[in-house]
């Protein structure tokens, strides 16, 4: 591989990283606050991506989509904790198996609304030439993600560490029965936790659209990776969702491309071998493992 | 019902399902009624190993169909590669490469529980799904593997759809009442107090990840056993049996028909399947109607068909 | 007469008359003769043969995805289906159809399972459809063994049409036709007629599944005829997001003729990232099997796909007088274009149509049906048609084809036409 190639896949690899993180963090600050895996994850990706291509279809703007899909996915979100999820509290795995049904229902009903053609959304005005890099042109909307990305491990770092949401954010990872029996109102936090959960997955559908496209079967995709990057990176931290979206974008970018017979194992091959490693993933506070 | 006269009831249910083509060739729809039902007990067969985990061993588990995958890859490809169809040798190969990859998966994960154990599963299964749709040369690829030979065993010829579906009824017999046994038996009881207190048994001189490793393993070889019947029955075998969807489905049957229990899964097996297989062919039913059914379990009646039927039947008995 | 033969239906689900024949093919060993028997053994005790005799209803059981990926295919074929019976008053030859759809919900195992039922329950008079490859290979043996004439309208894989070792992976079968295409004839002919322009060095990107590798290993023996050669590849899994890291790989070679094979969602994501990543302007030149610039594809990318060189048997507009007809009968019944699976479904309709008028629609006996098949030939949208009579696959010209866009349509024009191309199956 010359420098210039190895450059260029670093970036691809780096911005599907980013991408990555935008949709892992949803679910790993659900996990963090309610210990729940949310399933559904991918099905609550792949109807950002949709409502996005409706509002691109009526308003021509991206950027409202951006703003759009997030605000529809928090609604919804903000609908299931208290209408099913919070009659399971306290039974954990529960909770997951009911996201399966809630998957199944969402992506179905997604097929029956929008159809099953693919589809795909335009790149945003503005972000749809290329800059000059080393090795050539590359293009802008690629590297707009990284920056998304970054900004938006930024401003929850800020959330986290400077507000008082931040603070709850954190007693409740540590401890959620204990937030109740000081007298906060859980309900309200749980809901709050998974409107925010779904409307990341919504945001991070949205990003993804022009570059990845619109199908069935692109929640399952989405759901595995971000499965694989929360694992891998350890779970219900922060710090965790950003180090494993570092590690499985370029790993995953160069395992296809190096090794393509073995393209759609590279990732979870990588997840065996952190968790022999690292039973912890790589931040993890949680023995995922061992 | 005393004792005998339900092991007398049981039994001729027994007979009545082995028989069921020659009984029933009466009707019009006896033939299709005999493969759906053939399928449905390979499931039922997949679902009853994954229930060793999920309701006994409280080990959930979303990767169970690479079990089912491998076993059925191996029969597929072990009866092409040595050009026999002896049942004995390729239902061996099947419960063999299943093994091995429980055991594999199994030492990674067992020691993890609940939620991690479901991601991981579901993430290690991925690697076996990768395999049979990449490695072409051996597993056909995405192609699947086509023209797996119905097998012989003694020489008789079980190619025959009345004989091939003898051969899975008769093994889903056999499996429904091996996992019975066990489950009463002190390494059955062993295992549900590790699912109901690990840390007691682990202080009463349980290794109680040995333990759960061999359910793993076991589990992991009936659920190659349901893979080879259903390479032998589909004469075929897709990459999608090894893949998250056919996890997915068993989980959801073993839910819906009740975990911890015989009838369970194999009823959640069922309905499954029917909804699936041919109530499809006469109304649109769709992935909506399952989730809702499934969501639906989870919330009202977590302990499934059996459990509801448990509790209907005290109700009846106690007025 | 609907009575009626719900009666013998009733009848035999009382087992009247099937209870004594039944007995008798227990004796009976093997699969396939019990199969093939079953049909007409229910009937002698009921009236005639109502599945059979010309003027009773002509069962057709489609097999198609409704859900999943292939959804879209499967509503576009059933489509082309019901346009071609309106077409022709509800009737193929003298006899009423009467469709049964089932659908696959893209599950081998499922598909397979509705195949059976279309052979033992509802006891189809001919069966149709299958968009996925492993599928048609999955039914493939039940099919035979049946004596269910099969009109494939769609899997292209090499095998199903071919004398293969060991019938591995599928193999030709006197009851199985097929109305699309074989992989081979929408690679080969392009990779000779490319390479015989004067185009020897070529790079590959192909889908890496079974589809994919089996054109791009027909597309390469077609360069090699002429002194072409493959100086390297890149091959996404199938249903891979993420296509930069391999337009990438293309991008950092000298290698400047592209060859692809792409079909739907990996075809859009190729396209774009072609374009996102330069390669127009960096002097890299697209071609590709048809499926790559197919209307699926091109409503989404538009003029993204502009230049792109691909081969296939059809294009929306070809110039002819019965590809006018059914664009225009299609557009006028649905509010959109017809594609590529349409055609290949409607020609089925046609094929049927034209061998049962010669039968009289008599269906009764499968090896004359089988016969009467191999000897249609008629003019379809996408020129002239025939089966070639050893394989059952079709012999059809080739189309290359440009995509251009003009007055804001982007299209495929035609270039040039490769004729009479027959698969090399024996």
């Amino acid at each position: 591989m010359s420098p210039e190639l190895l450059f260029q896949q670093a970036l691809n690899g780096l911005s599907f990283g980013a991408l990555l993180f935008i949709l892992a963090a949803g679910l790993s600050l659900v996990f963090g606050m309610m210990d729940v895996v949310n399933l559904a994850h991918g099905a609550f990706y792949m109807l950002g991506a949709y409502v996005a291509l409706t509002v691109v279809q009526f308003t021509g703007s991206f950027w409202l989509a951006l703003a759009a899909a997030p605000v529809a996915l928090g609604a919804l979100g903000l609908a299931i904790e208290p209408l099913l999820l919070r009659h399971l509290r306290g039974r954990h795995l529960d909770q997951v198996l009911l996201t399966i049904g809630v998957s199944l229902v969402i992506v179905d009903q997604i097929g029956l609304i929008w159809g099953r053609e693919v589809r795909s959304l335009p790149f945003p005005p503005g972000l749809d030439g290329t800059v000059v890099l080393i090795g050539g042109v590359y293009p802008v909307y690629r590297l707009f993600v990284i920056a998304f990305g970054v900004a938006l491990a930024a401003v929850i770092a800020v959330i986290y560490r400077r507000t008082k949401l931040g603070m709850l954010i954190r007693a409740g990872v540590e401890d959620a029965e204990m937030l109740g029996a000081l007298g906060v109102n859980t309900d309200r936090l749980f809901a709050l936790t998974f409107a925010v959960g779904a409307a990341l997955a919504g945001l991070a559908g949205v990003i993804a659209a022009p570059v990845f496209g619109l199908q069935p079967g692109m929640d399952v995709d989405a759901l595995l990776y971000s499965l694989v990057v929360v694992v891998v990176g350890g779970l219900g931290t922060l710090g965790g969702a950003v180090a494993g979206s570092v590690l499985v974008g370029p790993v995953d970018t160069f395992g296809k491309v190096l090794f393509q017979e073995f393209a759609l194992a590279v990732i979870f091959a990588i997840v065996a071998l952190v968790l022999l490693f690292k039973p912890t993933g790589l931040l993890g506070r949680i023995r995922i493992a061992r | 019902m005393t004792r005998a006269a339900r092991w007398v009831a049981l039994a001729a249910v027994a007979v009545g399902l082995v028989t069921f083509p020659y009984w029933s060739a009466a009707w019009e729809t006896s033939r299709f009624a005999t493969t759906v039902l053939r399928d449905m007990l390979v499931f039922a067969i997949f679902a009853l190993s994954l229930d060793i985990l999920v309701g006994h061993a409280g080990m959930p588990s979303l990767g169970h169909a690479a079990f089912f995958g491998g076993g059925a890859y191996a029969a597929g490809i072990a009866s092409q590669r040595l050009g026999t169809d002896q049942l004995p040798i390729t239902l061996a190969a099947a419960v063999l490469v299943a093994a091995l990859l429980a055991l594999v998966i199994g030492l990674l994960v067992v020691r993890s529980e609940g939620i991690f154990l479901l991601m991981l599963t579901l993430a290690l299964a991925q690697i076996v799904f990768a395999i049979a749709f990449q490695w072409t040369a051996v597993t056909g690829g995405s192609n699947g593997l086509a023209g797996v030979s119905r097998p012989t065993l003694f020489g008789i010829d079980l190619s025959a759809p009345d004989r091939m579906y003898v051969l899975v009824a008769a093994t889903f017999l056999v499996v429904s009442l091996l996992i019975w046994s066990l489950m009463r038996s002190p390494y059955g009881r062993a295992l549900t107090g590790v699912r109901e207190n690990e840390r007691r048994m682990r202080a009463l001189g349980y290794d109680t990840t040995r333990l759960k490793l061999s359910a793993f393993v076991v589990a992991g070889m009936i659920a190659g056993v349901a893979g080879a019947l259903s390479a032998y029955s589909q004469r075929f075998v897709s990459p999608g049996d090894a893949g998250i969807g056919t996890s997915v489905q068993a989980f959801v049957m073993v839910l819906i028909g009740g975990a911890g229990t015989i009838l369970g899964p194999v009823l959640g097996a069922g309905v499954v399947m029917y909804i699936q297989r041919v109530l499809s062919s006469a109304i649109p039913v769709s992935e909506t109607v399952l989730g809702l059914v499934f969501i639906g379990f989870v919330l009202l009646a977590r302990q499934g068909i059996v459990g509801l039927g448990r509790a209907a039947y005290a109700r009846v008995r106690a007025p | 007469m609907g009575g009626f033969t719900k009666m013998n239906g009733l009848a035999a689900k009382r087992g009247y008359t099937y209870r004594l024949t039944r007995r008798q093919f227990l004796v009976a060993s093997s699969a396939a003769a019990l199969a093939a028997c079953a049909p007409a053994a229910v009937t002698p005790g009921a009236s005639g043969s109502p599945s059979a005799a010309p003027g009773k209803e002509l069962k057709i059981g489609q097999l198609l995805p409704f859900t999943g990926v292939y959804a879209e295919l499967g509503n576009s074929m059933r489509r082309a289906t019901e346009l071609y019976l309106r077409q022709n008053d509800q009737k193929l030859a003298n006899r009423p159809v009467k469709l049964i759809y089932e659908d696959d919900t893209n599950v081998t195992a499922t598909g397979i399972q509705k195949a059976q039922k279309f052979i033992d329950q509802d006891k189809v008079d001919v069966m149709m459809g299958v968009v996925p490859t492993p599928l048609a290979y999955g039914i493939r043996n039940a099919v035979h063994e049946a004596k269910m004439i099969f009109i494939d309208t769609n899997a292209g894989g090499n095998a199903l049409t071919r004398d293969t070792p060991d019938c591995k992976p599928a193999c030709k079968s006197p009851y199985i036709f097929r109305s699309s295409f074989s992989s081979y004839q929408i690679s080969f002919p392009i990779g000779d007629y490319l390479s015989a322009k004067g185009t020897k060095d070529w790079f590959l990107a192909y889908a890496n599944y079974g589809f994919g590798t089996e054109s791009k290993a027909d597309f390469t023996t077609g360069l090699k005829k002429n002194g072409g050669n493959v100086t390297g590849e890149v091959a996404p899994p199938l249903g891979n997001a993420d296509f930069a890291p391999f337009v990438t790989q293309i991008k950092n070679q000298p290698t400047k003729n592209v060859y692809s094979f792409f079909s739907g969602a990996d075809a859009i994501g190729f396209i774009k990232t072609w374009n996102q990543l330069g390669l127009p302007a960096a002097g890299y030149k697209m071609y590709g099997a048809g499926f790559l610039t197919e209307q699926d594809v091109l409503k989404e990318v538009k003029d993204l796909a502009n230049g792109a060189i691909t081969s296939l048997f059809w294009a929306v507009e070809l110039d002819n007088a019965e590809n006018k007809k059914f664009v225009a009968d299609f557009q006028k019944q649905y509010p959109l274009l017809p594609d590529v699976f349409a055609v290949q479904q409607y020609d089925g309709m046609r094929a049927l149509d034209e061998a049962l008028k010669k039968l009289g629609g008599d269906t009764s006996d499968k090896d004359k049906f089988s016969k009467a098949l191999e000897d249609v030939t008629f003019k379809s949208p996408r020129g002239d048609f025939a089966f070639d009579k050893t394989t059952h696959n079709p012999i059809q010209d080739i189309y290359l084809r440009e995509v251009k866009t003009t007055g804001g349509q982007t299209v495929n024009t035609i270039l040039d036409k490769i004729a009479k191309v027959t698969d090399p199956g024996k």
